[in-house]
């Protein structure tokens, strides 16, 4: 045993002394981190039982804040918003992004131009991006007009201002921003697939897709994973990119949870009801990520068994 | 060394009697922090030229304009609040004065009021709303309309037409003229939440102000569930018919093109259009402005006017600065100055407009306001926040701007859906 | 070295390529079309369109001239405060990430995986929920209206990500190495520098990427904390846009927005190839 463990067993003042610069550069900035946040979420749930209005005030409401937000019409929009948005972009972005993956690896030539293309739009802020994806899905003025104008006039684009299609316009621009993300990280996973395991399945005459599927897509599950977290994270707090490109709009046909509680918080002087939303919108979040974490927990248990 | 010490001890000593009054006579210099949301554009020309008489008159300005609209002013305004350092004045307006009046102490405006005999020249709809709790506390500075009616020349003749729509019905008429006469669309409008609100109001306002200062303004439920508003709701949906669908929820400048150009014919907007259309470059003989249409032969007149709000310090330099505004604000020669620069009209109602400066479309649009309050149909406009505070008209908008993109909804669901969202809201 | 067998089908992998490499690239061809074409031009045509005149001097306007209420000095002060912000936060916070994310995943200790799940789990924390706690701490610690305040911010906000993306990395380092190493009597420092930070490059250049980036283009916080001219550029930008009596200067504002995009779009320029290369997993094998 080496000799300093030997010391410390036998004067533990003298050890814990000396460990404490390590004891504080670790837990210092991770109780920063999640003291800010545990805090700042509990301070946001005792808001929401409060009568606040313009500023937080103290007093109890019970759930009367809940209650009127879940009657709203807004939040109820937002909230089926919610579920097709999120979904759809996320499935939506993790194919783009592997299919952008997918192309870039076949070392093309010019490679390095091409992802460059693909991984500017993360540099955009998103109010730029909605911004310019609204005068672009616009039909007055953009990709509708410019098709007519090509000559196929039957052509029409006007999710934009169709009460039904508004939200996948918003998917249109989400993704244009963030799937260059999901292309690196898929790219990464590509070049790293093991050499091994394709030698062996070129000799077992595997063809492209039955080597895509049976080797490549399986070593690029757990990136997937990530993507699908941060495109979840992307898409339940995006905020800016929805307000540039529709408002919310058309009439209130976009409206998203992050826009509401912005709405109601800030806009409205309905700080009380605007936190209520924020506390459904995390338990919304609970909901979907809670079952990942106890299936990952299973597997765990399962492969420490195994 | 003792001589040395009583001089220098009698030297400390005059210089401590010395000081207090040397501290005073220093205090005095007006010292002013504002926050506004006018950055750029013709408010914040405005604004910075009042800053620039602030400073003639020997004061000094910090103004902090805040980039955004209105929700990032407020955010901004409710941060200094909160963190105990409330500017000495702020841009604020509407029912908001009276509810962010009750977070934060403000100061009494009564004796600079009284002194400048403010409260004779300013309609009293409007005055109301600075005096929450029987004080001054914020004064306003200059006023608009939302309900003037602009109209293409170049669609006009169009539609052979040569009257000025004076009613609701004529308002009707002359559109179905202007589509006959190949103007594509006969509403210019925009689809943003403020434009929805002001195609309601100047609807209800004009089929019948009494309804509207009876739903809009005090929501009186039996008002709003009336038969006025039901026909509102019918004019709005004609309006909406009349647009270019493609505007989806753009703002109106996008339309000024085909405005001018007569393939658009009208506009329900704010005064500040004016503005708007010429600094892109084109001309006043390109529109004609009238105000609003309104059914019972008297003009109605929608209030939007903006404010400054004053803010207890308790620094004798700020103060200073708090009075030397109030009075730079209320005086009629800085009215002047504000509205010419921004395209409004001075609160004052004793301001005379026939100088040099002012253009017909304000001349005929003090000449509204003044006729209005006579006719007590000056009221005060739900779209820009000023009949009432940002929750209920947020609430309210959310109703006008769905009925607007909505075409299936009915003036019935609308009216429904209308009072649910007060009752709502309340 | 992968053999590539698709040779029949390159044409198409190519074609593929290059009509979304032009879709992509169709946003950024619009912004900078507009930045050299005068505002008159746009608010008279349309948002999309070729230039008539090319109004070079848009550029010009928008560095140095154009004003926000009295103060007419363009963006150029904003970016230097943007810069005096981003730096900063990103590297203090990658450091102390990279240092957390190390902890958590290779030193191991008691309760590090409860508390790396709750910094992890922050990235969801929506902004509207921290806005106002933030005016509380900052007021309290006297930091209201100051840049250190926004540094603060951010570098503690960043964390979560930051030690999102390193621990990630780092659980594919070998525990022997680490274990061979405390053997051998290094402390927590020593294995630090000697062992994980020397392998660390690629994830600590996706996380300066990442969080340069985010914390650049950062608008909320950077309005509501600041005033006058320490506002950072994004502060500026929207200035540009907001005026209810005049219709926004598109021209001027498109090019602002690419002055003021342009150290992020440099950064994915050249840090590009090393994102990628950063995001590699089994980077040691």
């Amino acid at each position: 045993m080496p000799a300093a463990a030997r010391t410390d067993r036998r004067r533990p003042a003298v050890a814990a002394v000396r460990r404490l610069p390590e004891f504080l550069t670790i837990w210092v900035p991770l109780l920063l981190s999640a003291g800010h946040l545990i805090s700042f979420a509990l301070w946001t749930i005792w808001v929401s039982f409060t009568p606040s209005t313009l500023v937080p005030v103290s007093g109890w409401v019970g759930l009367r804040n809940y209650t009127a937000m879940v009657a709203t019409r807004n939040w109820q929009i937002a909230f089926d918003n919610l579920l097709v948005f999120g979904s759809g972009f996320v499935l939506l972005s993790v194919l783009m992004g592997l299919l952008l993956a997918i192309l870039l690896d076949q070392r093309i030539r010019g490679e390095n131009v091409f992802r460059s293309i693909f991984l500017y739009p993360l540099a955009v802020s998103f109010v730029v991006t909605g911004t310019v994806w609204s005068w672009l899905l616009n039909p007055g003025i953009g990709i509708q007009k410019l098709v007519n104008g090509l000559g196929w006039t039957s052509f029409r684009f006007d999710w934009l201002i169709d009460r039904e299609m508004a939200i996948w316009t918003i998917v249109i621009a989400a993704i244009w921003q963030s799937s260059g993300f999901a292309m690196a990280l898929f790219l990464a996973g590509l070049r790293s697939v093991d050499p091994d395991l394709i030698k062996a399945a070129q000799i077992d005459g595997a063809g492209p897709i039955r080597m895509y599927r049976r080797v490549i897509l399986p070593t690029l599950w757990p990136i997937t994973v990530t993507v699908v977290v941060i495109q979840l994270q992307f898409a339940i707090t995006t905020f800016d990119l929805v307000r540039a490109l529709t408002g919310g709009g058309p009439g209130t046909a976009t409206q998203l949870p992050a826009l509401v509680v912005y709405d109601f918080m800030f806009q409205r002087g309905l700080l009380a009801r605007g936190a209520a939303a924020a506390v459904l919108m995390l338990l919304i979040l609970l909901a979907v990520l809670l079952p990942y974490a106890a299936w990952r927990y299973l597997q765990r248990r399962q492969s420490a068994h195994a | 060394m003792n001589k040395i010490t009583r001089r220098a001890m009698l030297a400390s000593t005059t210089g401590l009697i010395a000081a207090p009054r040397l501290a005073r006579a220093q205090a005095v210099k007006p010292r002013l922090t504002v926050i506004s949301q006018w950055s750029a554009g013709s408010d914040g020309a405005a604004i910075s030229a009042l800053g620039k008489k602030f400073e003639e008159k020997g004061g000094t300005w910090q103004h902090s304009p805040v980039p955004g609209f209105t929700t990032e002013m407020m955010n901004k305004l409710r941060a200094q609040i909160m963190a105990g350092d409330p500017p000495a004045c702020s841009q604020l307006k509407g029912p908001e004065i009276a509810a962010w009046s009750k977070i934060a102490a403000t100061v009494n405006l009564d004796a600079l009021v009284a002194a400048a005999g403010y409260e004779k020249v300013v309609a009293p709809d409007l005055a109301r709303l600075h005096k929450p709790g029987g004080k001054w506390i914020s004064l306003p500075l200059q006023i608009y309309s939302t309900n003037m009616l602009f109209l293409s020349k170049r669609a006009m003749d169009k539609a052979k037409a040569d009257r000025i729509p004076v009613t609701w019905a004529e308002f009707n008429a002359l559109a179905e003229n202007m589509k006959a006469g190949g103007v594509t669309y006969p509403i210019a409008n925009g689809g943003t939440r403020p434009d929805d609100g002001q195609k309601f109001e100047a609807a209800l306002a004009g089929i019948s102000p009494a309804a509207y200062r009876a739903g809009m303004m005090t929501l009186d439920e039996t008002a709003l569930k009336g038969p006025e508003v039901k026909a509102a709701f019918a004019q709005v949906r004609r309006i909406a018919d009349w647009m270019d669908p493609n505007t989806a929820a753009q703002h109106y400048s996008i339309n000024l093109p085909r405005f001018v150009a007569g393939d658009m014919g009208m506009m329900i907007q704010g005064g500040w259009a004016q503005g708007v259309l010429l600094n892109a470059g084109f001309k006043l003989d390109d529109f004609i402005i009238a105000p609003g249409p309104c059914d019972n032969g008297k003009p109605v007149f929608l209030l939007n006017a903006d404010a400054f709000i004053f803010w207890q310090r308790k620094e004798p330099d700020l103060q200073a600065g708090q009075t030397l505004m109030a009075q730079l604000v209320m005086d009629p020669a800085i009215q002047t100055m504000y509205s010419q620069i921004t395209g409004s009209i001075p609160v004052r109602t004793d301001v005379d407009l026939s100088g040099a400066g002012w253009s017909d479309g304000q001349r005929r649009t003090a000449a509204a306001l003044k006729e209005a309050v006579a006719a007590n149909q000056a009221v005060l406009s739900l779209a820009h926040n000023m009949a009432q505070e940002n929750g209920m008209t947020a609430a309210i908008i959310d109703v006008l701007t769905e009925y607007v993109k909505n075409k299936a909804m009915t003036p019935d669901q609308g009216v429904a859906r209308l009072s649910n969202a007060v009752e709502g809201a309340r | 070295m992968r053999e590539t067998t698709f040779t029949p089908n390159r044409l198409l992998v190519y074609l593929a390529v290059l009509l979304l490499a032009a879709a992509y690239l169709v946003p950024l061809l619009v912004v900078v079309l507009n930045s050299l074409r005068t505002s008159e031009e746009i608010a008279q045509t349309s948002m999309i369109g070729w230039p008539k005149q090319w109004a070079w001097g848009n550029y010009v306007i928008a560095w140095g001239d154009f004003c926000i209420a009295q103060t007419c000095a363009g963006i150029r002060p904003y970016m230097l405060n943007s810069a005096l912000v981003t730096l900063p936060a990103t590297l203090i916070s990658t450091l102390l990430g990279s240092v957390a994310g190390y902890a958590v995943s290779l030193w191991r200790f008691r309760g590090d995986r409860w508390i790396y799940g709750v910094v992890a789990l922050g990235i969801f924390l929506p902004q509207q929920m921290r806005l106002l706690p933030w005016t509380v701490v900052l007021r309290d610690l006297n930091l209201t209206n100051t840049l250190t305040g926004l540094v603060m911010i951010h570098t503690i906000q960043g964390l979560s990500f930051t030690t999102l993306f390193c621990r990630n990395y780092y659980v594919a380092i070998p525990q022997e190495l680490i274990r061979a190493a405390r053997i051998d009597g290094a402390g927590f420092y020593r294995v630090f520098w000697r062992i994980v930070l020397p392998l660390s490059p690629p994830i600590l250049i996706v996380t300066v990427i990442w969080q340069f980036t985010h914390i650049w283009n950062e608008f909320l916080y950077g309005v509501t904390f600041t005033t006058g001219q320490q506002q950072p550029v994004t502060a500026a930008l929207i200035a540009l846009s907001a005026s209810v009596a005049d219709i926004p200067q598109h021209g001027v504002q498109s090019a602002a927005v690419m002055i003021a995009a342009l150290p992020t779009l440099l950064v994915y320029l050249f840090g590009g190839r090393y994102f990628v290369r950063g995001l590699t997993a089994g980077a040691v094998k």
